[in-house]
């Protein structure tokens, strides 16, 4: 790549310093942090470095991992949006949504590595079946689709090379592939929901609903779509071009139509089940449950329904913003607060913790910034991908 | 963009999000029903062993936690556990209760697994670890457990410990003694138990003996035995003096744990099948509308020369 790399800087006028060079050093200092960190819980265990213990098994690698697939949930929706529903307005969305959900998910096989008690035999879920468990479906998903999207970024890479046969093939594949990374993130978007109906016992009614996997499914393409309009203005930036704010307003039209969606179900689930009562309390849980609905659903709701709101260019990040805060909150929510651990147990993530998870997550975006800067777009400017 | 092209876009997104939503719900609609529910490991076979526990008869000896802790193998098998850890598969726990004409008094409780008839840890377990054989024991395989502890959040008892300072961590419980059943014997604590507060025998059996106890010695046990029905049943069996939530047993349906997710693993080929299709079909309507407006047709990966990326 390095070698496409000046004249590329140059087609796209990258000046000599900028302000995203700062920012991907602060990024790579994280980087080494976490590095040293995840050795140090290699080595020496998880007694000794997390504050995990048998009543509180996961913490905030587990929420981080959810929040980060509900957020990679961009590649799938940008891809649905631009090449199954064939808006092709919203084509300029799809690089930088692609390579936000491949690097998503590398941040969330590393993170899944450092949280397995047994990192040295992660491909076990290869080798030994268990069809009922929703973890072992998750597995399979996450790495088939970790795939897909290395497949739909590759022609980028592809065009560089001096023979043109595997980018044809990949062209040739792009839809059934697109397809086949759509079905494996619905499943595996829905089942991380399925993963906490095993915990009826745990789980704090709030929370639990058989329709959990709705719920995850439909807030992950919430996220999704929010991540996608961050992307693409950050890609814009990086590459000193001038973004297009009908873009962002005609997909926050759609997040207004999920939003609600959301908000729908979510509610009249609670209302349904008869529990509206538990809202009627001021408690530390209800304060996060109203959080999770203002947060990713009234907020971006509002803000992008409103015509004068949405033509300003701070909801463009804000509503974004608070849907990716919302959605995260559930993860979080779902997998350590409204969890009643079966002793009187405690959990607050020790700095280890920290330090691996801000490391590979501040991994995932360089790798995303650098791909952005340096190797996004090949295909296009080389004239393999024509009208 | 004018204002049609982004009208008509949100229509379209709008009708594309609902379809691939409607799929999604319309399964989990089914899985809603519980009667299409069925737990990991079918009925109960009529062979099937269990361990009775009377609480009445527990003098709180540790015996059997010791003798525990020497079948299994763990370390400081003279010192008396107390809770349920790697280096412990069952402990007695002393628990303080007011009686009828207001005295305070100790029963001891002995835990250890449920070994349960519809296991949630075995439904729960990513590799397919734990399994609950035919003869009761829900047993752990652990060259195949990966670590990830998802069997701990599916237990509604908190049984599997997890070894926190290996850094290779791997999970403990009791697994009925399966070895020991697998040569005739009895599970190392029942054998040990002085005072025949353990019992082992057929679980069906057990039950009815249990039942019959209670009816023959009126006032000395409530009309219920723990671990009948609880999530599904589970092989260990409990007969007690006084209520059993006095004792911190926790409260369980009767419906095992696991069905709705279950259910909703079954759905799976369905649910894969029902989006794939949606999707396809919601692709080629797409771009056939696009055909007929009389917009450019434009290929999966294609772009226009020029365009923004
Ligand atoms: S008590 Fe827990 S660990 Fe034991 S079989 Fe039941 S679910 Fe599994
Ligand atoms: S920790 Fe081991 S036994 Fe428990 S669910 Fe994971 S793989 Fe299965
Ligand atoms: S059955 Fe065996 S492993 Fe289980 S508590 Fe008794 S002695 Fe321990």
């Amino acid at each position: 790549m390095t070698v496409h790399a000046p004249s590329l800087r140059q087609e796209w006028q990258i000046g000599p310093f900028r302000k995203g060079d700062i920012i991907a050093g602060l990024l790579g200092f994280l980087v080494l942090i976490g590095l040293a960190a995840g050795v140090g819980r290699l080595f020496a265990g998880m007694g000794a470095t997390t504050s995990l213990t048998d009543a509180y098994p996961w913490g905030i690698w587990i929420g981080f991992d959810f929040a980060l697939i509900a957020f990679s949930g961009v590649g799938f929706t940008i891809a649905a949006v631009v090449h199954i529903l064939h808006l092709h307005q919203f084509q300029p969305l799809l690089r930088p949504s692609i390579l936000a959900g491949l690097f998503g998910y590398v941040a969330v096989l590393m993170l899944l590595l450092l949280d397995l008690g047994r990192p040295d035999r992660f491909y076990n879920f290869l080798l030994f079946y268990n069809m009922h468990s929703p973890l072992f479906e998750i597995c399979w998903c996450v790495l088939l689709y970790t795939t897909v999207l290395v497949l739909e970024v590759s022609p980028d890479l592809l065009a560089n090379l001096p023979w043109k046969w595997p980018l044809r093939l990949v062209y040739r594949l792009m839809t059934p592939v697109t397809i086949i990374g759509i079905t494996l993130s619905t499943l595996h978007q829905s089942t991380l929901g399925t993963l906490y109906l095993n915990m009826p016992h745990r789980l704090h009614p709030l929370w639990y609903t058989p329709i959990l996997p709705v719920l995850f499914y439909i807030s992950s393409i919430l996220a999704g779509l929010s991540l996608g309009i961050i992307a693409y203005k950050i890609a814009m930036a990086v590459r000193g071009q001038k973004e297009n704010p009908a873009i962002a307003i005609g997909l926050g039209k759609g997040i207004v139509a999920v939003a609600l969606l959301y908000l729908l179900i979510r509610v009249g689930e609670v209302i349904y089940a008869g529990e509206l009562p538990l809202l009627l309390t001021w408690t530390p849980l209800n304060r996060l449950w109203l959080g999770e609905i203002l947060f990713c659903s009234l907020i971006p709701i509002v803000l992008w329904a409103t015509p004068s709101l949405r033509r300003q260019p701070w909801v463009h990040w804000v509503a974004p913003l608070s849907a990716l805060l919302g959605v995260g909150m559930n993860r979080f929510n779902a997998t350590l607060a409204a969890q009643s651990a079966p002793t009187s147990a405690f959990y607050s993530p020790s700095l280890l913790e920290w330090f691996s998870t801000l490391g590979i997550v501040a991994a995932g975006m360089l790798l995303w910034y650098l791909a952005v800067r340096f190797v996004m777009g090949s295909a296009v400017k080389l004239g393999y991908e024509q009208h | 963009m004018t204002t049609t092209q982004s009208e008509l876009s949100r229509r379209d997104l709008i009708k594309g999000m609902g379809c691939g939503v409607a799929a999604l719900m319309l399964s989990s609609a089914m899985v809603a029903h519980p009667e299409l529910a069925h737990a990991s490991d079918g009925e109960e076979s009529d062979s099937a062993w269990g361990i009775l526990i009377d609480l009445t008869r527990c003098t709180g000896c540790q015996s059997c936690a010791l003798a525990c802790k020497e079948t299994n193998d763990r370390p400081n098998p003279n010192q008396t556990p107390i809770g349920l850890d790697t280096d412990a598969y069952s402990f007695v726990e002393e628990k303080q209760i007011e009686n009828s004409v207001g005295q305070t008094e100790s029963v001891y409780v002995k835990h250890q697994c449920m070994n349960c008839l519809h296991p949630a840890c075995v439904s729960a377990c990513t590799v397919g670890a734990l399994r609950k054989t035919p003869e009761g024991p829900v047993v752990y395989d652990a060259d195949k457990c990966i670590g990830c502890r998802y069997c701990q959040y599916a237990c509604p008892f908190g049984v599997p410990a997890y070894e926190w300072e290996n850094p290779l961590g791997l999970i403990h419980k009791c697994q009925m003694c399966a070895d020991r059943l697998a040569e005739g014997e009895s599970p190392a604590c029942v054998a040990a138990c002085p005072n025949g507060a353990l019992r082992f025998g057929n679980r069906k059996q057990l039950l009815a003996q249990a039942h019959a106890q209670i009816t023959s010695n009126p006032g000395r046990y409530v009309d219920k035995v723990y671990g009948e029905y609880e999530v599904g049943g589970t092989s260990v069996l409990y007969l007690s003096p006084v209520p059993f939530s006095f004792l911190g047993f926790p409260e369980l349906g009767d419906e095992p744990n696991p069905r709705y997710a279950e259910a909703v693993m079954k759905q799976t080929p369905a649910i894969a099948l029902t989006v794939a299709s949606v999707v396809t079909a919601l692709h080629l309507f797409m771009q056939r509308r696009q055909q007929v407006n009389g917009e450019a047709t434009v290929h999966i990966t294609s772009q226009k020369p020029g365009d923004e990326l």
